[in-house]
């Protein structure tokens, strides 16, 4: 993997200046490659037309190159059948669907669901929104000292409370932490609770298989592995997708529409009301097939790589307590931390003026940093574009910002 | 350095010595506010005598550079003022104590102060 002729494929690297853009906020959205942008721009210029519904030429090749996107996607995760792929709007959409339907469809007073103390807020929220209702209770997994899931005290809670659902994220948007998922849904399995995924950290960055991982939904976003906004996808097992109830009512996801009752459309259908996002859709296949080409073995090799020389060179730094896997194993290129004495704001601002872009605040995980005695922290996400120097001036603006602040 | 500068030495100054900073016993009017961004929460407390002027102003909570100092400048700008011209202060006064350029995304922070204040005398019609 030559990193150079990769980073040449991101338009947004081509700009030189005295202050090179160093982005180290790959967590919250990835840079687009020029392949994802053609195809898109493609897709606009020459064959756009409603899917779905047009019997013209025009019409029916758009259908089959959204639909085609779908095979793309099932292979790519390695699903059973091509209906258990939704596109939806992003994870947060499609963690949305699963809770809310599995709320009305299953869940009652005195019911548990399990998450982890390290969800981002898209895996909390609509569960508390749900419980509101439905008045079931919200369990959460601590976490070990080094930021990852404590996996006794799980296996505890999972025969203590005996949870319907479990939720858990792949990859910690904050800390890094790679959770043993694999073990976590079997687990979770033999006590009889469903499990649902929030890979929208993990599925950038590493093989996501959701057959190896018995996972019962899965949930990631187009835009934080290399494709545009407003597009995700939400993987069900088939037998479950199809006992979740709808969730957006209205076009092309029904079967039948009557003055007294409405029959909703087999799957994947039942859940994609509405036009769908069709060069968005495009774009996302062609971000994946920019990852098939790039290879995800290759890109994790790398961004292990960088991850340990990240590790290594943040822990040189005085007075930056470092949050999360003390090894570079298990771990994806996130690192969050603090400065003691200078806020994560004014970090992120002062790093701005060199060109570094990085995340300051809670990262959407407001009950991980309570847990952690923080408000805020500051968080360099990294990629397989990032380059030792990258992490060179990242690391020499951080020395800087204490002495900025206390003269 | 630029004398717009958001960190230029004045404002550190404030941040690293707040004024107004703590927490008063028997406040006439008390509000907090919070920055969502990253949870900051600042605590606002004014004593008024009887004629309806501002004593003693205390500021408390966690924040940045730029909370705290703005918060300390606007603090010390309350000092003396009537309440009638506190339900009436926007937002600018801040911007013009402070002297700096700031863009959107860090605004609230500068700004957290005067949230408070329109969370203790809500629904006044406020200058800009």
């Amino acid at each position: 993997m030559n990193i150079k002729t990769l980073r040449a494929r991101f338009p947004i690297f081509q700009k030189r200046g005295a202050k090179p853009l160093a982005y180290f906020d790959n967590a919250a959205t990835t840079q687009k490659p020029l392949a994802v942008l053609d195809a898109m721009d493609e897709f606009y210029r020459t064959k756009n037309a409603p899917v779905h519904r047009g019997v013209y030429a025009l019409a029916e090749a758009a259908t089959a190159e959204y639909e085609s996107v779908r095979d793309h996607v099932k292979d790519f995760i390695n699903a059973k059948h091509r209906e258990e792929i939704i596109f939806t709007s992003g994870t947060t959409a499609s963690i949305n669907i699963v809770v809310s339907g599995l709320a009305e469809a299953f869940l009652r007073r005195g019911d548990h669901v399990l998450v982890s103390l390290m969800e981002h807020h898209a895996m909390i929220v609509p569960w508390q929104a749900a419980a509101l209702r439905k008045k079931f209770r919200i369990d959460f997994t601590p976490l070990t000292a080094e930021g990852r899931i404590d996996i006794n005290t799980y296996k505890k809670l999972l025969l203590k409370h005996k949870p319907k659902f479990v939720g858990v994220t792949h990859v910690s948007n904050v800390l890094g932490t790679e959770n043993p998922v694999r073990e976590m849904v079997f687990l979770a399995h033999k006590a009889g609770a469903q499990v649902l995924v929030d890979a929208a950290q993990s599925i950038a960055h590493m093989p996501v298989d959701v057959q190896a991982l018995g996972c019962d939904f899965l949930a990631f976003s187009g835009h934080k592995m290399y494709g545009p906004t407003g597009i995700g996808v939400l993987y069900g097992k088939k037998e479950l997708l199809e006992k979740l109830p709808p969730r957006t009512f209205g076009g092309h996801m029904i079967e039948q529409v009557t003055r007294t009752k409405t029959t909703y459309a087999p799957l994947p259908e039942k859940f994609e009301g509405g036009t769908p996002p069709v060069a968005e859709v495009i774009g996302l296949g062609a971000a994946i097939l920019f990852l098939q080409k790039t290879g995800l073995k290759n890109i994790q090799k790398g961004e292990n790589r960088l991850a340990a020389y990240a590790l290594r060179a943040l822990k040189g730094v005085s007075g930056l307590p470092l949050f999360g896997p003390f090894s570079a194993k298990a771990r994806a290129p996130i690192f969050s931390f603090t400065i003691a004495g200078v806020h994560p704001h004014d970090i992120a601002t002062l790093l701005d003026r060199e060109g570094i872009a990085v995340r300051a605040g809670h990262h959407c995980a407001q009950i991980l940093h309570e847990s952690l005695s923080l408000d805020a922290s500051v968080r360099a996400s990294l990629c397989f574009y990032n380059t030792v120097q990258e992490i060179d001036r990242l690391v020499n603006a951080l020395s800087a910002v204490q002495k900025k602040i206390y003269g | 350095m630029d004398k717009n500068d958001i960190y230029r030495e004045e404002i550190l100054e404030y941040y690293r010595h707040p004024q107004n900073y703590g927490v008063m016993k028997h406040p006439t009017f008390e509000a907090e506010a919070i920055n969502p961004l990253c949870g900051d929460k600042i605590r606002l407390q004014l004593k008024v005598n009887k004629k309806g002027i501002v004593e003693q102003v205390r500021f408390s909570g966690s924040g940045c550079a730029l909370s705290i100092a703005s918060s300390s400048m606007f603090t010390e700008w309350m000092v003396g003022k009537s309440v009638r011209k506190l339900r009436t202060v926007g937002p600018a006064e801040i911007q013009k104590l402070m002297r700096a350029k700031i863009g959107p995304a860090r605004l609230p922070c500068m700004l957290l102060s005067h949230v408070a204040l329109q969370k203790m005398f809500p629904g006044d019609e406020r200058n800009d």
